[in-house]
């Protein structure tokens, strides 16, 4: 044990000399933090402002409740910016050109056939590229002509007097009410931090455990071996090392991105109890990928892509349960799946005892790779 | 020819490991099989429904829902489940009918109906056209009220005027075209560009892990006895990266081709394609070669690529479309390859371009690589020589 104690002091020594604990521990982890929290933070707050256009070819009452009642609370929310293009091309151009992410054209005619209840349509201009912008001008374009929809039903049941205006004051008998937050489930700011969080502590975990075959390489791994040092002491200290760096680094993203990114961990003890184990199953399996490679060079392309099969696997990047089947179950071999439902078990202030499955099952995929690599041990810790 | 036998004896001196064969190409499958099941295949998204079995109306409801084109709807037999299906990704999103849609709906009351969706595009997509169907269903219950309020009559007779109304008025439509006037695709179904902003982050993270062998490379000494014979520094270094270039590419090949053959995920024009993932590999590869160069050791180039390969991603719009970013971010985007790369998928797959509509972004991919390899190649001719 106090060999292992030396060699990790030794390490951390080794590693703040030449700065790439530093790297690994508090800068990688920072910048990213800060980069996530520059790009995603509209996205989290929900302060995207979309810009979008409208070509009035019908002059009517029904294009003026559009602009009036429609648009105009939506622009001084803040919600979009309107552009007025003069002709159906200058729309097309500016959807094609990028100017703005949608154009609403209300066709000439609207506020006529809506007196008429003859047949009639509102388009949606959709950039190509701003798919999001477009749903948002879609679902904004539907209410109108749900709007208008119910106004002529009731002029056509007999009730003459009713204005064609798409008002908000028409009653709403089936309401959608978004009830995501209160759910069991990640908020954006918090699905994107853990979802990073834990895709890069496999990368963190690596600069500790590969070092051996950088001694071995360098020879002092030889000399170690002929000091009255245990083989597993040297394996242990370089673990230590893992473990050590990992946990700073993810302890500095969780703190980073609580500021940054307002993103919720949960419990703090259940969260570190995700973040112990999580390092350790992340430090096994590199280890037994460490035990394949016979330079570090191997090692850290290896490791660096058994990381991103793994954390693509298990949904850092997008939720793969969606694809179903197959590979929902196989995303379930994967620490990394575990942890994000431990982080999920933990919203809405539930305590510590949420994440114990999950703990469970990320220490279960350590001890399984933890043994792999322990029975090849002879091979990485040699001369 | 130099450049080639350097390249060459690199990629066997690699290869000789049967472990790297798998690593380097057998493991890119898997990505083939999760960016195929995620982007692939069916283009619908899947959506939870619990409650409302018993009712008409409901049940009206849910078969409306059912038959839009894109959506793919499958029934929970109670919230509790469809919320965990929700929570884990097995359904997109979920919809709660109350227990008493029928019967308030039939009194003239307003119904709420919960929805819950996970925090990324689809789910944006699925709450509009639920609302969609929830308008549409409401229409003549809207419209029996307003009957009633205005002449004074009771609801279940204003109801059944609305309703008569309601048959023999026909619906205004909204028609979502792209500025063609062709029927808007990328907006319907699955997130479309998810395949390709993955593989440029991959390629990328990959590419610059190559740093690692090019330190390696330098230290053996491998480097310097080729400059004791009759060949240029330059010479070594476009062998180096020959060498690299040839497996980020094999890489790439190997996602694309494996993704269009079973999973059908499209990558629009062939050529340009290709055109952009050999540029964009070349500028993954040059700064393998630039972080090489700068570091000597493994262990301080590591963390430096990690947080360029993911950094620079998520900064270029592969994590998060730059659609939703600040525009403070989004300016600062074209700093990266990424966003460069990411707006030339978008004119090949979104606006069907080819390889001529791409050249402006090729241009500046090719630009980044000329940088990178040129300062890598300044450096590594100090490296070598010290």
């Amino acid at each position: 044990m106090r060999a292992s104690l030396v060699i990790l002091g030794k390490d951390l020594r080794q590693r703040i000399r030449d700065r790439s604990a530093l790297l690994v521990a508090i800068i990688v982890p920072l910048v990213l933090a800060s980069i996530f929290g520059l790009i995603f933070h509209n996205a989290i707050t929900g302060k995207v402002t979309f810009t979008f256009g409208l070509v009035d070819q019908d002059h009517g009452p029904a294009s003026r409740a559009f602009a009036t009642e429609v648009l105009t609370p939506l622009r001084r929310q803040g919600l979009i910016k309107l552009h007025l293009e003069p002709t159906l091309a200058a729309g097309r151009s500016a959807a094609d050109s990028g100017k703005v992410s949608a154009v609403f054209v209300l066709p000439a005619g609207l506020s006529a056939a809506g007196g008429h209840g003859g047949h009639s349509h509102v388009q949606v201009i959709g950039n190509v590229d701003e798919a999001i912008g477009t749903q948002v001008a879609q679902s904004i374009a539907q209410s109108f002509a749900n709007a208008i929809d119910t106004l002529r039903t009731v002029q056509a049941a007999g009730v003459s007097s009713v204005a064609t205006t798409g008002g908000s004051r028409l009653p709403v008998p089936i309401v959608l009410a978004d009830v995501s937050t209160k759910r069991r489930q990640l908020d954006a700011g918090t699905f994107y931090a853990a979802g990073m969080a834990v895709f890069f502590v496999f990368f963190t975990v690596q600069f500790g455990i590969s070092s051996v075959l950088e001694e071995r390489r360098d020879g002092t791994l030889a000399r170690m071996l002929v000091a009255p040092v245990h083989r597993r002491s040297v394996l242990a200290g370089k673990l230590l090392t893992s473990l050590v760096l990992g946990c700073a680094s993810m302890a500095v993203l969780a703190i980073a991105t609580h500021f940054l990114l307002s993103a919720h961990w949960g419990n703090p003890v259940g969260v570190a109890m995700l973040i112990v184990s999580g390092v350790i199953a992340a430090t096994c399996v590199m280890a037994l990928v460490a035990t394949l490679a016979r330079t570090p060079d191997q090692a850290q392309s290896w490791q660096g892509m058994v990381a991103l099969v793994l954390g693509m696997l298990g949904g850092a990047f997008f939720p793969v349960a969606q694809a179903g089947g197959l590979l929902a179950a196989l995303s379930l071999a994967t620490p990394q799946a575990w942890f994000l439902r431990g982080i999920e078990n933990m919203t809405g202030g539930v305590g510590p005892s949420a994440v114990l499955g999950p703990v469970l099952a990320i220490l279960a995929f350590a001890i399984i790779t933890g043994a792999l690599a322990f029975a090849r041990v002879g091979k990485l810790v040699a001369p | 020819m130099k450049v080639i036998a350097i390249a060459v004896t690199d990629l066997r001196r690699l290869l000789r490991w049967r472990a790297n064969v798998f690593f380097l190409f057998v493991l890119p499958m898997l990505i083939i099989l999760l960016l195929g099941a995620a982007f692939g295949g069916s283009r619908q998204a899947r959506i939870g429904v619990a409650g409302g079995r018993e009712d008409v109306l409901a049940a009206k409801f849910v078969a409306a829902l059912r038959q839009r084109e894109s959506i793919d709807l499958i029934r929970y037999s109670s919230a509790g489940s469809l919320a965990r299906a929700v929570a884990h990704g097995g359904v997109d999103a979920g919809l709660v009918i109350p227990r008493d849609y029928d019967a308030r709906l039939g009194r003239g009351l307003g119904v709420t109906i919960d929805y819950f969706a996970r925090p990324d595009s689809v789910a944006q997509q699925l709450k509009t056209t639920v609302q969609s169907v929830a308008a549409d269903q409401g229409r003549a219950f809207a419209a029996a009220l307003l009957v009633q309020r205005r002449l004074g009559i009771d609801y279940p007779s204003a109801l059944a005027r609305a309703r008569a109304a309601a048959a023999r008025t026909p619906a205004v439509r909204v028609l979502v075209t792209d500025p063609g006037g062709e029927p808007y695709t990328s907006g319907t179904g699955r997130f479309q560009s998810g395949a390709s902003t993955q593989l440029l982050l991959f390629i990328f993270l990959n590419s610059l892990n190559g740093a690692a062998w090019i330190i390696e490379t330098r230290r053996l000494g491998i480097g310097r006895r080729m400059l004791s014979t009759p060949t240029s520094v330059r010479t070594v270094i476009a062998g180096q990266l020959l060498g690299r270039l040839v497996i980020a590419l094999l890489q790439a090949l190997i996602i694309v081709l494996g993704s269009l053959l079973f999973f059908g995920v499209s990558w629009g024009n062939p050529i340009g394609t290709a055109g952009l993932i050999c540029t964009f590999s070349l500028v993954g590869t040059g700064a393998a070669l630039l972080i090489g160069s700068l570091f000597s050791s493994e262990q301080q180039a590591g963390p430096v690529a990690l947080l360029l390969g993911l950094g620079l991603a998520a900064l270029g719009g592969s994590m998060a479309p730059l659609e939703v970013f600040p525009s403070t971010a989004r300016a600062i985007a074209h700093v990266t390859p990424h966003a460069w790369a990411n707006d030339a998928f978008s004119k090949l797959l979104q606006h069907h371009g080819d390889i001529v509509t791409i050249l402006p972004q090729l241009g500046v991919l090719f630009a980044f690589a000329a940088g990178l390899i040129s300062v890598a190649l300044l450096q590594m001719r100090r490296a070598l020589t010290a």
